[in-house]
């Protein structure tokens, strides 16, 4: 079908533009500031893609990603700061390990819907980071892995500085994406979709849902279990505090500010929050010297709540819609007149 | 050849009995019509036969193998396909992707199939979208293949439904009320439909209201009342039974 093919072409384009603009923002944005940015904008976006997959594809809920994101970091800085070895076999043993966790947990978990689900994943990502803050012998406990975690190198080129890291990440993002929509347009993505679309009938075209929803929740915590890896080579340093409910609640509202079915939204629901924040950080305390971190809750809760009501398929297809939705007006009013 | 025997099934929710000590059975290739007034546990017959949930008792042989106590995607691996009474789109997908869907046990493609997609597995794909635009082809909505299936009218998502069912190429096909909500000129298209696909082989059981559609298509047809059996026939036989008439007009319908 020539229209088919058409669309998929679309898609390929995009994934190429886009694979042109990581390799040009660098060369513009030469800041060390504006890269770290970008770089923690990579990581998430790596997390939140694999969520993307959970939630808008296969409509399940997760407010426990964050303990993946920390399984895989906290696996990357343990094993490589005390056994020595390649950052890449750890990051390996960690996607692999945090895979077979939530595979295992998944089994009874998945049995729950809406949000018993959503409460049942929220108290797996509570229990994982109590053992990133209790295990004190292994982890270190609240003040973190105190052993150096080594930097991440590629054949003997050490990627020390924002500028390496920045390609590494995005590389390595941009590789989600494709995997992603891979997952999405094939037999799976379309069965994950059926789940999301009627579980009825899902079941009744032979649709495994039991098994799909365990799968797609897997690969998603090893999206989310990778980028933690990267996270703990590029800090070099890491404590309980950035893999806790609040980051879960974080990663929630970065996908369903991108909008939940789409490839593409993560990134920009990511890129959108994480610029939000950061210029929050410099704004809030001018205006308010006394507020603590807790503000960004309340920002967080408001995006939420006016995103939902306003563009509830997220900001790209919401925007889209909205513009589609003039044009045809406007295209009414010239009709009329 | 009987490719599905109803035994003595019995399915109670609480205090009540939807479906009481139920037999009947289904030859290969026959359409056979399940009528009877609203409440009469039609749908909850589809839904044991689809082990959309378990009989209290009894049993359901398909090709003389008892399904009870399989899921009801294990049920479609079978060959049973079915559509709803209250219409279950994915009103997240096109109409060709919807189709797509219903190839699911025909094709094979796994996760790792998804992530590297080598050519056996682009192969496969292509050969799913090719005979689910042939199955859109015999509902008539081939031209509507890329639409979003939310945006179809209520008769062609009807016939979507149909589609999508039939794209497993099931032995069995459950309608569940297929003509309720379609126009008359619809109804001769969901009729022609029905002929056409006896004739590839599948047995058709389906639920229906529209009298004037059940007597034209159906061989034979069975009548429940309360969850229970009460006659079964040929059409001409069930028109002319007076328990039938009895249930449908009430005991008053007789004297006149």
């Amino acid at each position: 079908m020539q229209d088919l093919t058409r669309r998929k072409r679309f898609r390929h384009l995009f994934i190429l533009l886009f694979t042109i603009l990581i390799f040009a923002l660098p060369l513009v944005l030469n800041n060390n500031y504006y890269l770290s940015v970008l770089v923690i904008i990579g990581i998430h976006s790596i997390v939140v893609i694999g969520l993307c997959l959970l939630m808008g594809y296969a409509g399940q809920i997760s407010l426990g990603h964050a303990g993946f994101y920390g399984l895989g970091a906290y696996t990357s800085g343990i094993i490589t700061s005390t056994y020595h070895t390649s950052p890449w076999v750890a990051m390996l043993v960690g996607a692999i390990g945090t895979g077979i966790v939530a595979y295992t947990i998944g089994i009874p978990i998945f049995k729950l819907k809406e949000h018993y689900l959503a409460l049942a994943t929220l108290g797996l990502g509570l229990i994982i980071h109590i053992i990133f803050v209790e295990e004190v012998a292994l982890t270190g406990g609240p003040s973190g892995l105190t052993r150096p975690i080594p930097y991440l190198s590629i054949g003997g080129l050490e990627l020390s500085n924002d500028f390496k890291y920045y390609y590494l990440v995005w590389l390595i993002t941009l590789l989600a994406v494709i995997i992603a929509n891979n997952v999405v347009h094939s037999r799976v993505g379309r069965a994950l979709r059926s789940i999301h679309g009627s579980e009825f009938a899902a079941r009744s075209l032979g649709v495994d849902i039991g098994k799909f929803k365990l799968r797609v929740f897997t690969l998603s915590a090893i999206y989310a279990s990778i980028a933690g890896s990267l996270y703990a080579h590029y800090i070099t340093f890491i404590s309980p505090s950035p893999f806790g409910l609040m980051t879960s609640i974080q990663f929630v509202v970065m996908a369903v500010v991108g909008g939940l079915s789409s490839i593409w939204g993560p990134v920009f629901g990511v890129a959108g929050i994480t610029v939000l924040t950061e210029a929050l950080k410099t704004v809030v305390p001018q205006l308010i010297p006394e507020a603590g971190g807790e503000y960004e809750i309340v920002v967080y809760g408001t995006i939420l709540v006016v995103i939902m009501i306003f563009l509830p398929e997220g900001l790209i297809s919401g925007l889209a819609n909205l513009y589609e939705g003039w044009r045809h007006r406007k295209g009414q009013a010239d009709e009329n007149s | 050849m009987k490719i599905l025997e109803v035994s003595k099934l019995t399915k109670s929710f609480g205090g009540v009995t939807a479906v009481n000590d139920m037999n009947f059975s289904v030859n290969s290739g026959e359409i056979i019509a399940v009528i009877g007034p609203n409440g009469a546990g039609k749908t909850t017959l589809f839904n044991l036969i689809t082990c959309i949930y378990p009989p209290t008792s009894g049993s359901i042989l398909f090709k003389q193998k008892e399904i009870r106590g399989l899921t009801a995607d294990q049920i479609a691996h079978l060959g049973i396909s079915r559509t709803f009474q209250n219409l279950q789109i994915f009103n997240n997908m096109s109409v060709l992707e919807n189709v797509m869907v219903g190839r699911h046990t025909k094709s094979k493609t796994g996760l790792l199939g998804a992530i590297f997609p080598l050519p056996a597995v682009q192969r496969e794909e292509e050969a799913i979208v090719q005979s689910s635009l042939e199955k859109l082809a015999l509902v008539g909505l081939a031209d509507k293949a890329l639409e979003a299936a939310s945006n179809l009218p209520y008769g062609e998502q009807k016939m979507l439904e149909i589609a999508r069912a039939v794209a497993m190429e099931p032995e069995l096909l459950l309608l569940d009320e297929p003509a309720a909500g379609l126009n008359p000129t619809e109804t001769r298209d969901l009729v022609e439909i029905i002929y056409k696909l006896r004739d590839q082989g599948i047995t058709i059981l389906l639920v229906e209201h529209d009298m004037e559609t059940v007597m034209e298509i159906a061989d034979r047809i069975v009548v429940l009342n309360f969850g229970n059996k009460l006659a079964e026939g040929t059409p001409y036989e069930i028109q002319n039974n007076r328990e039938v008439i009895a249930a449908y007009l009430g005991e008053e319908g007789l004297s006149c």
